[in-house]
């Protein structure tokens, strides 16, 4: 400390405190005439700020107490807000510029105004991939849910071998993608000799050249991709669910018994009024990770070359390939944008309704 | 108020510092720019005023590495003996090969040379929309001036470089030069009695030869014919009589192969292209299992073809031969497709003289000689080197296979154009939707046409 410490000049801090008592003063009365209490609590602050500066030019330290504080506490932040600032932080404010550009990476930049944003409508591939993105979501959160909540409330019940069930359910969560979806894809095979088109073909007599294509087919793509995307993120939500039941009071449940409710009326007015907070928490993060979607749809309908049809395009594809096999970095980050704006009306929502279910 | 001062100044200069980073490492490129042979760096320094004088001090001796850019470095086998023989005539010089992977080659490559900090010497260019979008990049080194210098006579590309010059300025020499052929099994065709295909077949008498091979009992499949998913395997045939052209912007010249492929496919002569699709089975996978008749595919495949069956991977497909492409009634025979494998400098090149030393040595007639020696088709091709690909250990005896390798017409599968890359992309949706038939073959021709006509229009 001793280093921060340097010899008071008389003069400069007869100065400094003549500036700064009087408006001490001034802050204790108005502290003392004000009615609000959040307004006196504001005013409190004030004093206290200034009455450390006092003190700081009355003993020449360089800094005051709190600015301390405050470089300690900023250089907790510091490793995480660094890597934040140059890998996340600056590229997303170059997006949005390089929304307003022209730019193929390598020649100069053109300003373009909102061209890349008008262009956007004439393209039948955005708004292929913005209604299939949306689709998607529409299909994907319920479904998703529902799952998500039914393998809960199962795996919560004292049945036999339920972790293993429980590990059983989460295991598409953790499985690699890659892997998984050729299994899916062999699954789903088009063929007739698939085994659920066999399934189809055999056991409900669906006539052979009505078989669905699956995953090859414009009409069933999205089908597939929603189903496989409900199977694979059903466990990582159910895990959330658990942990919301393990939070409901026994109680309550003691207590319907005693009433001699049923377990629908149990589920129906406890389970899930009791649940609203972590379905609200549930369908907000689903929602956002659905606008999200790239790496699905890629596997099991990109084929051996990747190229997706309008059929399957999401709006994250999109800006891939546009920003890196077209080379319109401008337009990919005008789409980005888009994305953008819609996950913020999401995350809005959820301020919001944070607000509610606090408690 | 302080504090979001604070964080807002830190935020500000962490991003600018990073911005900063994308521009920097300019000027030590040419000052680690080193120790080509002394020959050409005394050439060069006429030439290239941006080089500064010193390099010529460094002289040879010193140790310097190339970095290539390649694909597929284990299934490759000429890019080992190439380094070889380059290292051998360069003392002091290594040759570093990249691997980019050969799915999203040319996206990866792309990426690489986009802003600065790339180090690659010598790039392989893959096909032609990736070369025409490094072009309109301007990554690419014009190679004019080098090539007048040295004197390299480009008529031994058969005329092919014409057809990659943007503009008046050639950006890349072709190495390998590969055409499409018919590759058959002859077990196939022995145990169905038929006789083999011949140099000379219209496309009729390949539909109706497919048909005859083709067996649909359930268990022991035979297809007469096979066509991986590529949309080439079947849109291209119809820009082999030389009218029509893939960029045309009218494609109701693809409706007659169109209609006799889904045909087959409804017939079970083809595997559905949907199951191709998603099950994304690789050709070399399908070929191999001794149960396709024939399989249009490019002439990459014989030295791999050649290479599986040495090592006993393929075991069902070893008795095998080449037929020319079927060819549409009044075209001449060995009318087919061609695609290049290409060597360019990039202009962000640290060693861009040593750098055209070796794009002249694997493009030039050396190289092409260790290339045949492969089993793979060099670009710069004669007689003697059309001999040396048929007299590999594994190629196909009978004189039929031989003379298949004579093309007459040679049509690259994309030709350069700005667009490209996204007309590609049309290109390829209404392929895979007529193939999966979720759409007709005309709707398919009237979405390629007004698509590829708007893109046109730009």
């Amino acid at each position: 400390m001793a280093a921060t410490r340097k010899t008071v000049d008389p003069a400069v801090a007869e100065q400094k405190l003549a500036k700064l008592t009087p408006r001490l003063k001034d802050l204790e009365a108005r502290v003392a005439a004000e009615t609000d209490p959040k307004k006196r609590q504001k005013l409190m602050a004030q004093i206290v700020t200034v009455e450390e500066k006092i003190k700081q030019v009355k003993t020449g330290e360089r800094m005051t107490r709190q600015q301390k504080r405050d470089l300690i506490a900023y250089s907790f932040i510091a490793p995480n807000f660094i890597g934040f600032a140059v890998f996340t932080l600056g590229p997303v404010i170059f997006a949005f510029v390089l929304a307003f550009l022209k730019w193929d990476g390598n020649t100069a930049m053109e300003f373009a105004a909102f061209d890349n944003f008008m262009e956007m409508f004439g393209n039948s591939r955005f708004t292929a991939s913005f209604k299939n993105t949306i689709i998607y979501c529409i299909a994907t959160v319920p479904m998703t849910l529902a799952a998500a909540i039914g393998l809960a409330v199962v795996l919560n019940q004292k049945i036999k071998g339920r972790n293993f069930f429980r590990t059983v359910s989460f295991f598409p969560y953790v499985a690699s993608l890659v892997a998984v979806a050729a299994v899916w894809n062999m699954l789903f095979s088009p063929a007739k000799s698939g085994p659920v088109n066999m399934l189809l073909y055999n056991v409900f007599h669906v006539a052979a050249n009505k078989l669905p294509k699956w995953a090859a087919s414009k009409d069933w793509v999205m089908f597939t991709i929603v189903l496989f995307s409900v199977w694979k993120n059903m466990g990582y939500y159910m895990v959330i669910y658990l942990a919301g039941l393990q939070g409901i009071n026994a109680e309550l449940y003691e207590a319907a018994s005693l009433d001699g409710a049923g377990s629908w009326q149990k589920f129906r007015y406890i389970t899930w009024p009791q649940l609203q907070p972590t379905t609200f928490f549930v369908t907000i993060i689903l929602t956002i990770n659905c606008f999200k979607v790239y790496d699905i749809v890629y596997m099991l309908a990109g084929g051996s070359n990747g190229v997706i049809n309008e059929s399957a395009i999401v709006l994250v594809y999109h800006i891939y390939e546009e920003a890196f096999r077209n080379w319109n970095l401008g337009y990919a980050s005008a789409v980005a944008m888009v994305l953008f704006l819609l996950v913020l009306a999401v995350t809005i929502v959820q301020f919001r309704g944070e607000k509610k279910y606090a408690n | 108020m302080k504090k979001r001062f604070v964080s807002l100044t830190l935020a500000a200069s962490l991003a600018a510092a990073s911005l900063a980073g994308c521009g920097g490492s300019t000027s030590d490129a040419t000052t680690a720019a080193p120790a080509a042979p002394a020959e050409t760096t005394a050439a060069a320094a006429g030439n290239d005023a941006e080089k500064p004088a010193e390099t010529t001090a460094a002289a040879s001796g010193e140790n310097t590495t190339l970095k290539w850019s390649v694909w597929d470095i284990s299934l490759t086998t000429y890019y080992e003996p190439l380094i070889e023989a380059f290292e051998a005539a360069h003392p002091g010089v290594t040759v570093e090969m990249v691997d980019l992977g050969s799915s999203d080659y040319q996206t990866v490559l792309a990426t690489e040379l986009t802003g600065s900090g790339s180090d690659f010497d010598v790039v392989c260019i893959k096909d032609v929309p990736g070369y025409a979008t490094l072009v309109n990049k301007g990554v690419l080194e014009p190679l004019n001036d080098k090539i007048q210098a040295d004197g390299i006579d480009l008529s031994m590309y058969g005329g092919i470089t014409d057809q990659v010059t943007v503009d008046g300025n050639l950006y890349e020499l072709p190495f390998r030069s590969d055409f499409w052929v018919l590759f058959y099994n002859k077990d196939v065709f022995d145990a169905a009695g038929i006789e083999y295909p011949s140099n000379d077949m219209t496309f009729e008498q390949y539909d109706e030869l497919a048909r005859k091979l083709t067996v649909t009992d359930p268990g022991q499949e035979v297809y007469g014919a096979h066509y991986h998913t590529w949309r080439s395997a079947i849109q291209l045939f119809g820009i082999l009589d030389g009218k029509n052209s893939i960029v045309g912007g009218t494609y109701d010249f693809t409706k007659p192969y169109y209609e006799m492929i889904l045909k087959q496919q409804q017939d079970g002569v083809c595997q559905d292209y949907a199951t191709l699709k998603t099950s994304s089975l690789h050709y070399s996978g399908a070929f191999s299992q001794g149960n396709v008749g024939m399989m249009n595919m490019g002439s990459w495949f014989i030295p791999t073809l050649i290479d599986k069956i040495k090592t006993g991977e393929y075991t069902d497909c070893t008795n095998w031969g080449l037929a020319k492409y079927p060819h549409a009634e009044g075209v001449e025979p060995g009318s087919t497709l061609a695609t290049i494998t290409a060597l360019a400098i990039p202009t962000s090149a640290p060693n861009k003289d040593l750098a055209w030393e070796f794009v002249k040595f694997v493009t030039g007639e050396e190289g092409a000689e260790i290339i045949a020696s492969t089993g793979s088709i060099p670009a710069s091709m004669n007689e003697s080197i059309a001999e040396m690909v048929a007299s590999v250990e594994g190629f196909p005896a009978d004189d039929s296979s031989k003379e298949a390798l004579q093309t007459a017409n040679l049509y690259l599968e994309m030709p350069v154009h700005p667009k490209s890359a996204e007309i590609e992309t049309v290109l390829n949706e209404a392929h895979d939707g007529i193939m999966t038939e979720s759409i007709t073959i005309d709707e398919g021709i009237a979405q390629m046409n007004e698509k590829i006509g708007a893109i046109l229009a730009e």
